[in-house]
């Protein structure tokens, strides 16, 4: 799951089980033809007195509690955030925040591996585990009765993970197989990549891991690391959906209140990696991935910068669309998204296709990009709003959804924005605004890896 | 929840799952015709119609239509499979009017030329992103193989062969036969406002003309597939060995459905399962895992396996014995109550999205005319005993049968390649 906000939809390089793929929809040609007997359009009047009723509380401990009333629903889904990321790993130890969050669930407390799964799953709980750069998270969703069969599980999982070092070679073996499995997946390596390249490190390190270094790791790393960064402080408890708060404390408190309050360690940053990487790669599509740097969600800016992003490649009308794919036929999928973590931030496009394609499809993304300052129409901007601001409110239909946006909220801003709020934002966004960001902030400095049998040409300005 | 339907006379059904607390509104319009339907000069017209209908109508430009969805702030897609062809938007309940214009009005698509001729390029680049993903083709193989000569063991993207080869006008003569409005479900969930819903049906689809459909079921080639039957696909840079095996299970209209499901959990889940402990808890697999699909006329149990590549040939043995203990010393209550409680959780919490509901209550009417609420689902399932399940295992064994497709870096061994003996 991980914390990264993504306010934009547009973002993702693989688009779930739609069978289009890519970004939602798509098409271009003709100019516009006066419609027969279509309505003329208005735009979308939104709701925007949408109830809500947002809580919070603090435990002594530092654990931060959050949480939304979503009435129509009759689900709960709680996720824990602590503070064990990625980014915690340590050099040669790449890995180490999911193998630990892997050996957390081999048993804990009086439970066994097994009893975990098996009291979760027979009470219809879907749980997840993940890590990443920022948290190794833990989550449930249910019917809400089964809330209070749920916590005192996940309080073992986090305050008494047994680590059994005779679960290890399962577990280590466990992580080995799933990085197998990214090295068949040309996208995954392609974005990897190029996160490693633009962020400073380690901030860009694969939560997955690295081979060798999984292969390195003892029990006691893995004991030391949730010793360390499994702790009370920067961690946060979201809960959303037919809640009843006040009980839904006491329990959390009862179970979370008399931990300890050691802090997790600062992670010291190093630099970034090189501009232009060539991955070889036998494979028929050639992967193009591009990074920028912009700012991370908390800057105010923040929202101009998503929205040019989404100008650029985050709807069926994006300029990326229309001109890659679908003028132009060159490839299934292209996008560009917005992608932030708490201190930096970054612009991501991505295109794959066929390797005779390849630069003509680059050529045209940085062609695009190019072209975006100066050029934004009102009708665009209207159109990146009216996406955004419909996405966020059919998020309330879904209570992990929320429970996870409120967490990733109060990461990034030490505060839940209400969703009022939120939608304000978007509505004081002007033509205006987001240009002037862009003349102040034009795309430079480019990150670009490309996948493939043949590496592509750059030009050597646009990563200056 | 309440469920409401009405018939325009030339066919068009229109359906409602309207749910009072919903944000949103999802529509979606429902083609009954998908890769089973094709023929063999028609081979991925269903999907690349798909995507021409995003093309445009006589006036309507491509560029008009991606504008007005994201105009409406919709999040609208489409997807083609082996059955049916869905076009769908989820938007503010504002915009569903809007919304359903637009989709009833790309549903008769102008199918130029010249932009079949640019979408075509698109797909074949569709069809080599796949290509290069795991399972690396293993499925189509497997359900090629698997299926014979019934219609479903066509894949739904076509081949780059069959996509080149098509000319616009096997495409525009697949479209007038197969979007004839009895053979069309509009299909809406959510905060519906139905009346406005069969209004807009009227105004955009009532004039579309109906022609007779001819019937789709098509008799499931025994002979082909319980002989057990071994492929490979040499795949020489791949990491791991990926393994895809499909074996008979029950069909769309058989009662036996559901428990098949909470009986594919049982073994195969991507967690907690039979499987899931033996191979993938132990990191022996990437992945273990069964699920039961099922069709109009058919139905399968298919197995997914990765790992190691020298480990694969012994981990399908091991599957295998997992699929016969089962069958052999039957299951225990407690699993079986633990996965029927995770199937129900899992549907209480499908349920309560409507625009998850949509692709369960359109696909649903569309193959056999029926209405199923959520609460009809949790009622079959929390009315499933293990007999339900131990029968599932006796009607339909999943060991010792079956066709599998290897995909990945082990080498060719025409010893012990079996298909040609099922073709």
């Amino acid at each position: 799951m991980g914390l990264a906000a993504r306010r934009v939809a547009g973002g993702e390089m693989t688009g779930g089980q739609e069978g289009r793929g890519g970004s939602p929809v798509r098409n271009p040609s003709s100019g516009s033809l006066s419609p027969r007997r279509f309505r003329s359009p208005s735009p979308p009047t939104l709701s925007e007195t949408v109830k809500q009723t947002l809580h919070s509380a603090t435990l002594d401990n530092g654990i931060v509690l959050l949480g939304e009333d979503l009435p129509g629903l009759e689900s709960v889904a709680v996720a824990f955030h602590t503070p064990a990321g990625a980014v915690h790993d340590g050099p040669g130890r790449c890995g180490l925040a999911t193998l630990s969050g892997e050996m957390m669930l081999r048993g804990a407390g009086n439970r066994t591996s097994r009893d975990i799964v098996e009291v979760l799953e027979g009470s219809g709980i879907q749980w997840a585990q993940s890590v990443s750069t920022s948290h190794s998270s833990f989550a449930g969703a249910m019917v809400a009765r089964q809330l209070p069969i749920a916590l005192p599980i996940y309080a073992d999982i986090l305050r008494r993970p047994r680590l059994p070092d005779d679960e290890l070679e399962n577990a280590r073996q466990m992580v080995l197989q799933n990085l197998a499995g990214t090295e068949d997946d040309p996208a995954h390596r392609a974005m990897s990549a190029l996160r490693q390249l633009h962020y400073p490190h380690p901030l860009g390190m694969p939560s997955e891991g690295i081979s060798a270094d999984v292969e390195a790791i003892g029990i006691d790393d893995v004991r030391s690391f949730v010793r360390a960064h499994v702790v009370p402080r920067g961690m946060i408890i979201a809960v959303a959906g037919r809640i009843d708060w006040d009980d839904f404390v006491t329990r959390v408190e009862a179970l979370f209140g008399d931990w300890g309050t050691d802090d997790s360690s600062a992670v010291a940053i190093g630099s970034r990696g090189e501009r232009i990487r060539f991955v070889p790669h036998d494979s028929q599509q050639t992967h193009i991935a591009l990074a920028w740097s912009v700012p991370p969600y908390r800057h105010d800016e923040s929202y101009e910068a998503s929205a040019a992003l989404s100008v650029l490649g985050g709807g069926s009308s994006s300029r990326l669309f229309s001109e890659v794919r679908e003028r132009r036929g060159l490839c299934y999928s292209v996008s560009a998204g917005y992608h932030t973590l708490r201190d930096y931030a970054s612009a991501i496009c991505y295109s794959g296709t066929s390797a005779a394609r390849a630069q003509e499809t680059l050529d045209v993304m940085l062609a695009e990009i190019d072209r975006l300052p100066g050029t934004i129409e009102e009708a665009e901007l209207d159109r990146v709003k009216s996406r955004a601001k419909s996405a966020l409110v059919m998020q309330q239909e879904s209570s992990a959804a929320r429970a996870a946006w409120i967490a990733r909220q109060w990461y990034h801003l030490g505060t839940v924005r209400s969703l009022a709020e939120e939608l304000a934002r978007y509505d004081r966004l002007n033509v205006a605004s987001v240009e002037g960001w862009l003349a102040a902030n034009r795309p430079a400095g480019l990150t670009i890896v490309s996948l493939g049998k043949e590496p592509l040409e750059v030009p050597r300005e646009v990563s200056a | 929840m309440k469920f409401l339907h009405e018939r325009l006379p030339n066919g068009l059904d229109v359906i409602a799952e309207v749910t009072d607390t919903a944000l949103s509104t999802s529509i979606g319009f429902f083609v009954k015709t998908g890769a089973r339907d094709e023929t063999d000069a028609e081979w991925g017209v269903s999907h690349f119609l798909e995507h021409m209908v995003f093309k445009g109508t006589n006036d309507l430009s491509a560029d008009e239509i991606n504008r007005r969805f994201d105009w409406m702030g919709a999040s609208a897609n489409a997807f083609t499979s082996e059955e049916d062809t869905a076009y769908h938007a989820a938007v503010l309940p504002e915009q569903q009017i809007e919304a359903t214009a637009l989709l009833a009005r790309m549903m008769r698509p102008a199918l130029r030329e010249d932009d079949f001729d640019t979408e075509k390029l698109v797909i074949l680049e569709e069809i080599r992103m796949y290509d290069d993903q795991p399972p690396f083709g293993a499925d189509d193989r497997c359900r090629a193989t698997f299926f014979g000569h019934h219609p479903l063991a066509r894949s739904v993207l076509g081949t780059v062969d069959s996509i080149e080869r098509m000319p616009v006008e096997v495409m525009r003569d697949y479209h007038r036969r197969r979007y004839s409005p009895a053979n069309i479900v509009l299909c809406a969930t959510g905060a519906v406002d139905f009346e406005a819903l069969v209004n807009s049906a009227r105004e955009w689809c009532g004039d579309w003309e109906p022609l007779a459909i001819p019937p789709r079921r098509a008799p499931l080639d025994l002979r082909a597939s319980h002989a057990p039957t071994l492929e490979l696909i040499t795949r020489p840079t791949s990491t791991l060995e990926y393994a895809v095996k499909m074996s008979r299970g029950p069909a769309g209209d058989d009662d036996d459905r559901f428990a098949a499901k909470l009986l594919a959990a049982i073994l195969g889940d991507t967690s907690g399962s039979r499987l899931y402990w033996a191979m993938v808890d132990t990191g022996r697999a990437e992945q273990a895992s069964c699920h039961h699909q099922d069709f109009l006329d058919a139905g399968m149990f298919a197995t997914q396996l990765s790992s190691d590549p020298e480990d694969a040939r012994e981990l399908l043995e091991m599957i295998d014995e997992v699929y016969r203990a089962a069958a052999e010393q039957g299951l225990d209550r407690r699993e079986f109550e633990q996965n029927r409680n995770k199937l129900a959780g899992r549907w209480v919490l499908l349920g309560e999205r409507p625009r998850r509901r949509l692709f369960d209550v359109g696909p649903e009417w569309a193959h056999s005319g029926d209405y199923r609420s959520v609460a009809d689902d949790l009622r079959t399932i929390e009315n499933l005993s293990l007999e339900d399940v131990h029968r599932v295992l006796a009607r339909w064994p999943l060991h010792g049968t079956g066709s599998t497709v290897l995909a990945g870096p082990l080498p060719l061994d025409p010893s012990l390649e079996t298909a040609s003996e099922a073709q």
